[in-house]
């Protein structure tokens, strides 16, 4: 009785798809180019690839002085900075420049002293930021919206959908997926989780009717050591070495951009993981080195694994 | 050891950090309280009219005003200003011996709404007053969504207390007493059509005289019911929307009444929206509505063999006869500015007996025709 309508697109370095029902072909044309011009207005405003970019303006500063920032910049700087209160400095936007002495292409470590010289430019405690301006206080620090930019693409996508009167169905960004709401029929949409290890199979599935999903894994950009050790992308901020504890991360919540930080953090925390995302409203699944499943699911939302 | 495990604290903050952020939205709530305050103010311009005779003018400016409060909440009032001025026929169509009237009316009202997750309900209150008239309100409303929003059922009671005068005998003060009840519900029945379905009843009893006509004695008590049927249809090809109901009116009095309506939303580029609107009505007589055949002794205004005493219920007001009536409007709206709107609508209508459906019209009378032209400026805030 019902139809969907799928527009995919790529942006963010990734493929996206929205999902519209409840609407005739015409309508959710209309509203997909509405959305997805949502989501590449983000890109183009805090891409690390793009020089023209509120991010790229900020980093090259580094080291001189002070950026003033609009005022959706600066809720988001404000937020990366409760995430980094919250997680006891786990969750620093400035990590991403460990990328320079990790070459993931190479699948080479990096040299000790090159590291440690590296970490003195990583430290959301080092960034002055007052609220409307940004100072990046040595050359070569730098900043990005990893965790959070296409997360909050994805709600801002919805919030657009919504507004216009879009009832049915869900963004997804990479993986990052915010539902608008159920399936016209009222019943949940199910996604699946890709098993962190094999990447044709299934290890759950989570129906969702409303909230958002998002997953945070150590297989997206990886290398295996010469001793056998595995060294993902997700690098501490503390001593600048990767993530060991779970294998993958996926995190419900209401809005995909909490999701996502909260997958991001769990993967940093290791153990304490499912005491941290113990609260209301928010459920987990965490794949742990060994490939075991751990869930948390207070609102019934995960289905067993099933067969490829 | 288990001195670190009380410290461990979950990331609870995460969550009401994330909703600090601009442009996101709350879970799909399906009562959404309104995040926007808006204000406007209309001017009405009203003129009725029969062959020869410029009956009544009205103009009439309101302020409307509505505030979200608290996230949860709305409180919404109005004013409005009526000054009458004209003559009130005071049997059928007669024009002779009507008496000037000018007067003003004051009206306001107050509504206050809360909105939950699935269901809202409020409370509202109204009052209007004139030299001889006045009437006080209070009513209650509650609607409830289903889980997938797609169906919404509302139910409705209100009660009145009513005060009749008249500049025409200062000893006339009656009263009456009104209550109501309403209850429907609203389906999406695809995606681009909508229908509704609602009940109305009303119970008063009191003074329903008009003291401006004579003879004229109506019943003390009148029921009144209402069946409302809507349907509205989107064409996605024009982004047009075709809004249609059929209404059916019966009360103790006798009249009978059925109301077809559309029209037709068509947004237009520039911020325009034209909305052109066609509505017509079939109405059977009040059974003590009398036609205008006078006594051969008493003449004019009194029906044949008229005593003081009997008939017992009689009436000679146009509105309670049997008729035909079309009506004809057109909207503008234009987005001056980005949320500020003003509109302006135009409707004529026009009311003839030979124009009833199913029967035939009360003779004798002649047309009767009204214009209504409002202006209005609106503002979100």
């Amino acid at each position: 009785m019902w139809s969907v309508h799928r527009h995919a697109f790529t942006a963010m370095a990734s493929p996206n798809e929205i999902v519209l029902g409840g609407v005739d072909a015409g309508q959710a044309a209309d509203a997909c180019e509405i959305a997805e011009a949502e989501v590449r207005r983000i890109e183009y405003k805090y891409s690390r690839y793009r020089d023209d970019s509120v991010v790229s303006a900020i980093n090259a500063r580094a080291g001189r002085n002070a950026v003033a920032v609009d005022s959706e910049t600066a809720q988001l700087l404000d937020f990366a900075a409760e995430l980094h209160r919250q997680s006891d400095g786990l969750f620093d936007i400035t990590s991403g420049s460990l990328r320079r002495v990790w070459d993931f292409k190479a699948g080479r470590e990096p040299r000790p002293d090159a590291l440690a010289l590296q970490l003195q430019r990583v430290g959301w405690h080092r960034v002055s930021w007052d609220g409307r301006a940004i100072a990046l206080p040595q050359h070569g620090m730098e900043i990005d919206f990893g965790g959070i930019g296409k997360e909050y693409a994805a709600d801002r996508a919805v919030a657009a959908l919504r507004e216009r009167g879009l009832r049915h169905g869900f963004v997804n960004l990479g993986g990052d997926i915010r539902v608008i709401g159920p399936r016209p029929d009222g019943q949940p949409w199910v996604f699946a989780v890709r098993h962190p290890r094999h990447d044709d199979q299934v290890c759950a599935r989570i129906a969702l009717r409303d909230g958002a999903l998002a997953t945070s894994g150590d297989y997206e950009r990886f290398f295996i050591a010469a001793d056998g050790r595995r060294c993902c992308h997700i690098l501490d901020p503390r001593n600048g070495q990767p993530v060991r504890h779970w294998q993958a991360v996926s995190v419900v919540a209401p809005l995909c951009v909490a999701a996502g930080a909260l997958a991001t953090m769990s993967m940093l925390i290791g153990a304490q993981a499912a005491t941290r995302l113990g609260m209301p409203g928010v459920g987990f699944l965490l794949v742990d080195a060994g490939g075991q499943v751990h869930t948390h699911d207070p609102e019934q939302l995960l289905q067993p694994p099933t067969s490829p | 050891m288990a001195a670190t495990e009380t410290e461990v604290k979950a990331w609870g903050g995460v969550l009401a950090a994330a909703l600090l952020l601009p442009g996101l939205q709350a879970p799909a709530l399906a009562e959404t309280a309104p995040e926007q305050a808006e204000m406007a103010v209309k001017l009405l311009h009203y003129r009725d009219r029969q062959p020869g005779f410029d009956r009544i003018k009205v103009t009439a400016p309101s302020v409307y005003l509505m505030v979200p409060v608290a996230g949860r909440w709305s409180v919404e009032g109005s004013l409005v200003n009526d000054s009458v001025s004209g003559a009130s026929p005071r049997y059928h169509s007669a024009v002779s011996g009507a008496s000037r009237l000018e007067e003003t009316r004051k009206a306001g009202d107050l509504r206050v709404t809360r909105y939950n997750d699935r269901d809202a309900w409020s409370l509202g209150a109204a009052y209007s007053t004139e030299h001889d008239y006045r009437s006080r309100s209070v009513s209650a409303d509650y609607r409830r969504s289903s889980e997938d929003n797609n169906t919404t059922w509302n139910v409705g009671v209100g009660f009145s207390d009513d005060w009749i005068g008249s500049s025409n005998d200062p000893t006339l003060s009656r009263g009456r007493d009104t209550t109501q009840l309403t209850a429907g519900v609203t389906q999406a029945w695809t995606a681009v059509d909508l229908v509704q379905v609602s009940l109305g009843a009303s119970w008063g009893h009191g003074m329903y005289s008009d003291p401006y006509k004579f003879p004229d004695r109506r019943p003390d008590r009148r029921e009144q019911y209402t069946l409302m049927t809507r349907w509205n249809h989107h064409f996605s090809d024009w982004k047009a929307t075709l809004p249609s109901s059929w209404r059916y009116y019966a009360d103790s009095f006798g009249v009978r009444a059925n109301t077809l309506e559309t029209a037709w939303v068509q947004p237009m580029s520039g911020g325009w929206t034209l909305t052109p609107t066609l509505r017509y009505t079939t109405q059977r007589a009040a059974k003590f509505y009398y036609d205008p055949v006078y006594d051969a002794s008493l003449g004019a205004p009194f029906p044949p063999g008229y005593t003081a005493t009997s008939p017992q219920y009689l009436s000679p007001d146009q509105r309670l006869s049997a008729f035909g009536a079309i009506t004809v409007g057109l909207k503008v709206a234009y987005e001056v500015a980005p949320r500020w709107t003003a509109d302006f609508s135009l409707e004529h209508y026009e009311q003839r007996a030979a124009w009833r459906l199913g029967g035939s019209g009360s003779p004798g009378l002649a047309r009767f025709q009204a214009d209504w032209l409002q202006v209005g400026l609106s503002h979100r805030f």
